[in-house]
């Protein structure tokens, strides 16, 4: 049995509708009238031990939601949801215990407290054996750095510290599952990188199951082993990631520097983007057309300094998606 | 990780009482201001009524160490009411910032994190002083016999009448789950029914009177309590001088259950604010 199984989950939001001036406030005071906003629209998957999983999907698109429901926060409107066995919100505190979360928007440490002392806190809270946390204390330190800033007061911190800081306080109790919503949300490229790199870390060498949610396709390239992708509620991809540029991602960019000026050349299956003084931007698909074969046509009448091929961002391939322009057929999208 | 016993649950509210205590003492100056300033801010409400009382030996009858006596009450309780039940009055703010979601991913209880997560210290002793300057200065001198029945007595009247304001609080507190706010609307009403019973309840018309025990039971914070100790009038029932920890436990369960309610709907609609 998986570890996360939700079937045709559905949240909608009640919209209180107000009504303009006084009578309209008295009116849906007495009346009230709602408006059903369905944030969640029937989305199922499942998340096996030890995944790696990324969420990702533009704003409002229900990411945030699903966490909130997997974690027991919110109730669902319908469908199931069953985290280890048991019901996130009718088992709303045996399910914490094996759970962690981080909210990027929203820290849980202490605000004027150092570090340590929400920390020491939380070992009280999930009552964590001594030897536990002493060893998880330490390993964290390490390899988050937290020794620097572990005695500081949390609102000196700077974001990326603050953020280092909240990820340990959600692994102290080594939980079974750890949900991240927006984890690296305004983060700098180094502090990034170091969370990125704890994340799989922690994931290889305590088996830990981990659920993002992002909109930076950099931390689920960097992190996940899967991708589910959703829009306006609705789930469009659910699959690895390698599955994804293999399927979408065979466009490549070569991009060539000639010795000398060089006119365009007409090599069939392969489009010029762009020249600009030596250099050339090349479009090709590679199942079509090699590109040693592209290289060879074009030493054929110029010399070549340099070249490199470039695989396609991951992050242009899901606008295309959400754009509507790559249409997913249902067999490819991997583990559906 | 293991689940909570009793007693784990109880070192983990001295856990919760510890950081707020060092929260407290981090800024020792500013706090200390603060207390100092609220103690101000009480005390001049007290001299005034002091210096007004001053003119009359007594006011139907009630001397004025007695009418000091019964204001005593008030700030004793609420003392009590700010180190115990912080969390409750500040439950609104809770539940706008979205804290109350990180609540709900821990492994307690709810209304066990939002008591013990909270306390206002710096409050706890403005107020507490006032109380404890009035106590000291009244109550051996109104011909109260502190044996251990009415010293019993005396601390059931005093928690009892904690709870009710806590209840009151928790009241105004359901209201943010529906995204209304009530925070102006409860100072109004339960700040204005503690001056009303700041004096005795005899002194009003009958419809301030039931009001004050029916409705916002403030009568029993202090009005009642007083009375099994000074026995000043007879006309009320003599039976309320003993329910003040009745009404509060009372209270408190039925509010308790439409704040249970509350959380209901907050977790079927998600943050009402939104
Ligand atoms: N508490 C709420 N009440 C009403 N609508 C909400 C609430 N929370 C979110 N929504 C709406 O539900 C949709 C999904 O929001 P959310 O899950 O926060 O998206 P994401 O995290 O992907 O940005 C959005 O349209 C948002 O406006
Ligand atoms: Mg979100």
């Amino acid at each position: 049995m998986a570890l996360i199984e939700v079937t045709d989950l559905v949240k909608e939001y009640k919209l209180n509708v107000r009504k303009k001036g006084l009578s309209g406030a008295i009116r849906s005071l007495l009346v009230p009238e709602f408006k059903l906003k369905r944030a969640v629209d029937s989305i199922s998957f499942t998340i096996d031990k030890g995944d790696t999983v990324g969420f990702i999907g533009p704003n409002g698109a229900g990411k945030s939601t699903t966490v909130k429901m997997l974690t027991g926060i919110l109730a669902p409107t319908s469908g199931s949801i069953t985290v280890g066995g048991l019901s996130p919100f009718k088992e709303r505190k045996k399910n914490a215990m094996r759970i962690g979360v981080v909210f990027g928007q929203k820290t849980q440490l202490w605000w004027d407290l150092p570090v340590i002392d929400t920390f020491d806190l939380l070992r009280h809270i999930y009552r964590i054996p001594a030897q536990a946390y002493k060893h998880n204390l330490a390993m964290f330190s390490e390899m988050l750095g937290l020794q620097d800033f572990i005695n500081v007061p949390v609102r000196q911190l700077s974001l990326g510290q603050k953020m280092r800081a909240d990820i340990a306080a959600a692994l102290l109790h080594d939980p079974e599952i750890l949900f991240f919503d927006e984890p690296t949300i305004g983060l700098d490229v180094v502090a990034k990188e170091k969370i990125r790199e704890f994340i799989t870390f922690v994931n290889r060498e305590k088996g830990t199951t981990m659920l993002f949610t992002t909109h930076d396709m950099d931390d689920i390239e960097r992190t996940c082993n899967r991708m589910i992708i959703i829009d306006k509620g609705t789930k469009i991809y659910d699959g690895t990631v390698e599955d994804i540029k293999r399927t979408y991602g065979n466009d490549r960019i070569m991009v060539v520097e000639f010795g000398e000026k060089a006119e365009p050349i007409r090599i069939p299956g392969v489009e010029l983007i762009d020249a600009k003084d030596n250099r050339m931007w090349l479009r090709f698909h590679k199942d079509e057309i090699q590109a040693s074969l592209i290289l060879n046509r074009l030493t054929q009448k110029y010399s070549i300094s340099d070249f490199t091929v470039q695989e396609p961002e991951i992050e242009g391939i899901i606008r295309d998606i959400y754009l509507g322009g790559i249409h997913l057929d249902k067999s490819v999208s991997g583990v559906c | 990780m293991g689940k909570h016993s009793m007693r784990s649950l109880f070192v983990l509210f001295f856990k919760y009482s510890n950081m707020n205590l060092k929260l407290a003492l981090e800024y020792k100056l500013n706090r200390s201001l603060i207390a100092l300033a609220i103690f101000c801010r009480e005390m001049i409400g007290v001299v005034v009524m002091f210096l007004i009382l001053l003119r009359f030996l007594h006011i139907r009858g009630w001397e004025i160490h007695e009418m000091l006596f019964l204001y005593s009450f008030l700030f004793l309780s609420y003392s009590l009411f700010v180190l115990l039940f912080a969390g409750i009055r500040d439950f609104d703010n809770m539940v706008h910032s979205g804290d109350f979601d990180r609540l709900l991913t821990r492994p307690l209880g709810l209304m066990y994190q939002i008591i013990s997560a909270r306390i206002d210290f710096t409050a706890t002793i403005g107020h507490g002083v006032v109380g404890i300057v009035l106590f000291m200065n009244t109550a051996f001198s109104v011909g109260i016999e502190w044996n251990w029945q009415n010293s019993l007595y005396y601390v059931l009247a005093l928690i009892g009448g904690t709870i009710i304001q806590a209840s009151l609080f928790l009241l105004s507190a359901c209201f943010s789950f529906w995204a209304v706010k009530t925070e102006n609307l409860r100072n109004l009403i339960f700040f204005n029914a503690r001056r009303i019973a700041g004096y005795p309840l005899s002194f009003y018309p009958v419809f301030i009177q039931k009001l004050l025990i029916f409705v916002i039971p403030f009568s029993f914070v202090n009005y009642f309590p007083a009375q099994y100790f000074l026995r000043k009038d007879g006309s009320f029932w003599e039976g309320y001088l003993y329910l003040t920890p009745v009404v509060g436990a009372l209270l408190f369960y039925l509010v308790f259950l439409l704040w249970k309610l509350g959380v209901r709907s907050y977790t079927s609609t998600g943050n009402s604010v939104y």
